[in-house]
């Protein structure tokens, strides 16, 4: 056969290689017919291999001679490509792009039976066919993605970049959702987490509620600046009146979190878009459809790192447009983006009142620290002028009082008897200036409170009830003025009782008796102490609460000295008897107010 | 004629305090500070010490306290501008506290009223 210049063993061989090949690919012979021809082509037509195999090329590929005419021509030289369209077994053209390559055959080892390449310039070709179908789809999603991307931006810079309010960007990201030049939903719906973490609860929604709604405020947009920031604030007022229906929608949605296989809550748990069509069934989706009218619909969630937040739905309930994958892939895109921007807004009103609590604390502070300032600078000077005052008085003490022996010694009628008189008047005009301002204060009388004396007494004793019984000294309290009570120093009057049992438990090492007993009088009130030791020699009785007298080897002689000052600077008296039984008694007086 | 010892370290005032205090008719001595009062306590047995409290080196009120250890029946009045001492209680030790004044009348009186109830004591 003239010009058929591959031996019949390779054409088996390639057959062969074909058979189970995925790509389509059909080799051609001189004369324009199919040689051989892979499962992907036979998949492509809808037919056997065997079919294509041996039919004319242009049985199948239009135009007429797209295929196999360089083979019939001679002279192709590989590298070809060209669009074309393959008809399948049901008629229908699908649109392919084929690429040619010429086919070098080399002969056989051991066949001897090629003939030289340049005897004839006709030679099968490979031709590679490709569906090119799929690729216009991908051309156009990719086409619709960087129509895309420049909004996603200006929408991320408007979340991130304006200092919005938690509302108003809740209010934007809706806007965003269902902006002609933003996600193209007909209806957004915004559900948040509460602070509680317990229920997912409808926040905020946008949408027209019907066609003439939607219609309106199409048209009213049809001719804004595609600019995001323009867009959120006149889309606002444009939809301000219209989403009454749906914002009464929004307040319906509420769903527990305790409800993990309801469809909101699952979708923010798997962090998955979801889209659920009308014949869907599931848990919750009944729910929805209640509330969002029955078509399909779409839920973003709204996630950062920390977990879930909220949620997105929306839908295309007036247009009735199907959601394309497109739609669900740029609705996840967004709803990341607005799930940072929640929650970065977030985090910047708790950064500004903290940093407002901050701003409080810190001024509080430094008026804190100025009043502290003054009033050390006062204190200061009130002690500085305290011992100014103090260390006056000596020489105005010498002053007034020569000027007073001056005068006794000058006879009245002498000039100088007025003027050493002057000196000792003014003098002590300034030594009352100084008593005026040092010694009207009496702390110890400011410590003074309401007392009530058999609580006081009560306590005190009973403090001292385990050191006089582990001494073997039994103790009898006798309380006998009820609730009498009066203004004192509780601490010093403690005081002159602890060391009256004291000197008691002193008085007798060996074991014996205590008695306090209280009892109230004409104007006033004792307390004694009652003990049944060696008393004391007549002699020193009236000596026992002076300074520095003491019976005791280790006394200081202060203790009873003391005493008798705490309770005279109350008003009162102290005393001491020995009992006649044996023993002695130590007792005080306090005043009670005159009524 | 009773002897009263002034320790003071104000050098008027001591004369101030022996010019009254003869005038009114005590025999007096005086010491300008608080171990030289303690030697003529031992020394010159005085019948009562005005004592000041605020003297260099040992002050008023240590000065008491030696004082009454030799000897507790010794009257003390305690002389001082600062009326704060009346809140330390080592100074209750003392048989009065009289605050400085121009008007020595008060001392005076405090002094002789003492020495009053201890003759009385005595007899």
């Amino acid at each position: 056969m003239a010009g058929d210049n591959l031996d019949p063993a390779r054409e088996a061989l390639i057959a062969e290689g074909f058979r189970g090949s995925r790509q389509p690919m059909i080799l051609v012979d001189v004369d324009g017919h199919v040689a051989a021809a892979s499962a992907g082509v036979a998949e492509l037509a809808g037919v056997s291999r065997e079919v294509i195999t041996g039919s004319a090329c242009a049985d199948w590929f239009l135009p007429e001679g797209a295929v196999g005419q360089c083979t019939l021509l001679g002279g192709c030289q590989g590298g070809l490509r060209r669009q074309a369209q393959l008809r399948n077994v049901n008629g229908e053209l699908i649109p392919v792009e084929i690429v040619c390559s010429s086919f070098h055959a080399e002969p056989l080892p051991g066949t001897g039976a090629g003939a030289a390449p340049d005897d004839d310039v006709r030679r099968h070709c490979f031709f590679h066919v490709e569906d090119i179908r799929r690729r216009e789809h991908d051309d156009q999603v990719r086409a619709a993605r960087q129509a895309k991307l420049p909004l996603l931006n200006q929408v991320s810079e408007a979340l991130y970049g304006a200092h919005l309010t938690l509302d108003q960007l809740q209010q934007a990201i809706l806007i965003c959702v269902t902006a002609g030049q933003g996600l193209r939903f007909n209806r957004a719906f915004l559900l948040l987490v509460d602070d509680a973490g317990t229920i997912l609860r409808g926040e905020l929604a946008i949408g027209p509620s019907n066609h003439e709604e939607a219609a309106r405020i199409w048209h009213d947009l049809a001719d804004r600046p595609a600019d995001l920031f323009e867009m959120m604030t006149s889309y606002d007022q444009s939809i301000k009146n219209t989403n009454a229906a749906v914002n009464e929608i929004v307040r319906k949605m509420v769903v527990s979190l305790d409800r993990t296989d309801h469809i909101l809550v699952r979708a923010m748990h798997e962090r998955r878009v979801a889209r659920v069509t009308g014949d869907m069934t599931f848990p919750g989706a009944d729910e929805l459809r209640g509330w969002l009218g029955g078509g399909q619909f779409a839920v973003a969630p709204l996630t950062i790192r920390s977990g879930p937040v909220g949620v997105i739905v929306a839908d295309n309930a007036i247009s009735g447009q199907e959601i394309s994958d497109l739609d669900l892939e740029f609705l996840q895109m967004f709803a990341n983006q607005s799930a940072a921007a929640v929650e970065n807004s977030r985090l910047y009103r708790e950064l500004e009142k903290r940093l407002v609590d901050l701003r409080r604390a810190h001024h509080q502070q430094k008026e804190d620290q100025q009043t502290l300032l003054r009033m050390e600078r006062l204190s200061v000077m009130g002690e500085t002028s305290a011992i100014v005052a103090h260390e006056l008085r000596n020489p105005l003490v010498g002053i007034g009082g020569f000027a007073r022996t001056l005068m006794r010694n000058l006879d009245e009628t002498d000039p100088n008897h007025r003027f050493a008189a002057i000196i000792s008047e003014e003098v002590a005009r300034m030594e009352e200036i100084i008593h005026d301002l040092l010694d009207f204060i009496r702390p110890r009388k400011m410590l003074r409170q309401e007392t009530v004396i058999d609580v006081l007494v009560n306590e005190t004793a009973e403090r001292f009830r385990g050191e006089l019984e582990g001494a073997g000294v039994q103790l009898t309290i006798e309380p006998g003025c009820g609730e009498l009570a009066l203004e004192c120093h509780p601490g010093e009057v403690q005081q002159v009782l602890q060391n009256y049992l004291m000197n008691a438990l002193q008085a007798q090492a060996l074991g014996g008796q205590v008695i306090v007993r209280t009892s109230a009088l004409e104007g006033g009130l004792k307390v004694e102490v009652l003990d049944s030791g060696p008393g004391f020699a007549d002699a020193d009785g009236k000596r026992l609460f002076s300074p520095f007298f003491s019976t005791k080897p280790t006394g200081s002689g202060l203790g009873l000295t003391i005493c008798a000052q705490i309770i005279k600077a109350h008003g009162g008296v102290t005393g001491a008897a020995n009992r006649p039984e044996g023993g002695a008694t130590f007792w005080f007086i306090l005043p009670l107010p005159r009524s | 004629m009773a002897k009263v010892l002034i320790v003071d370290d104000e050098p008027h005032l001591r004369l101030l305090y022996e010019t009254e205090l003869r005038r009114a008719g005590f025999e007096t001595m005086t010491a300008s500070n608080a171990a030289q009062g303690l030697e003529f306590v031992d020394t010159m047995h005085p019948d009562l010490v005005v004592l000041d409290i605020r003297m260099a080196g040992m002050d008023g009120i240590e000065a008491l306290q030696r004082i009454l250890e030799r000897n507790n029946s010794i009257p003390v009045v305690l002389n001082t501008a600062f009326s704060s001492y009346r809140d330390n209680y080592l100074t209750w030790a003392a048989d009065a506290y009289v605050t400085k004044s121009s008007d020595v009348t008060e001392l005076l009186s405090t002094v002789k009223n003492l020495l009053d109830e201890r003759l009385a004591h005595r007899n």
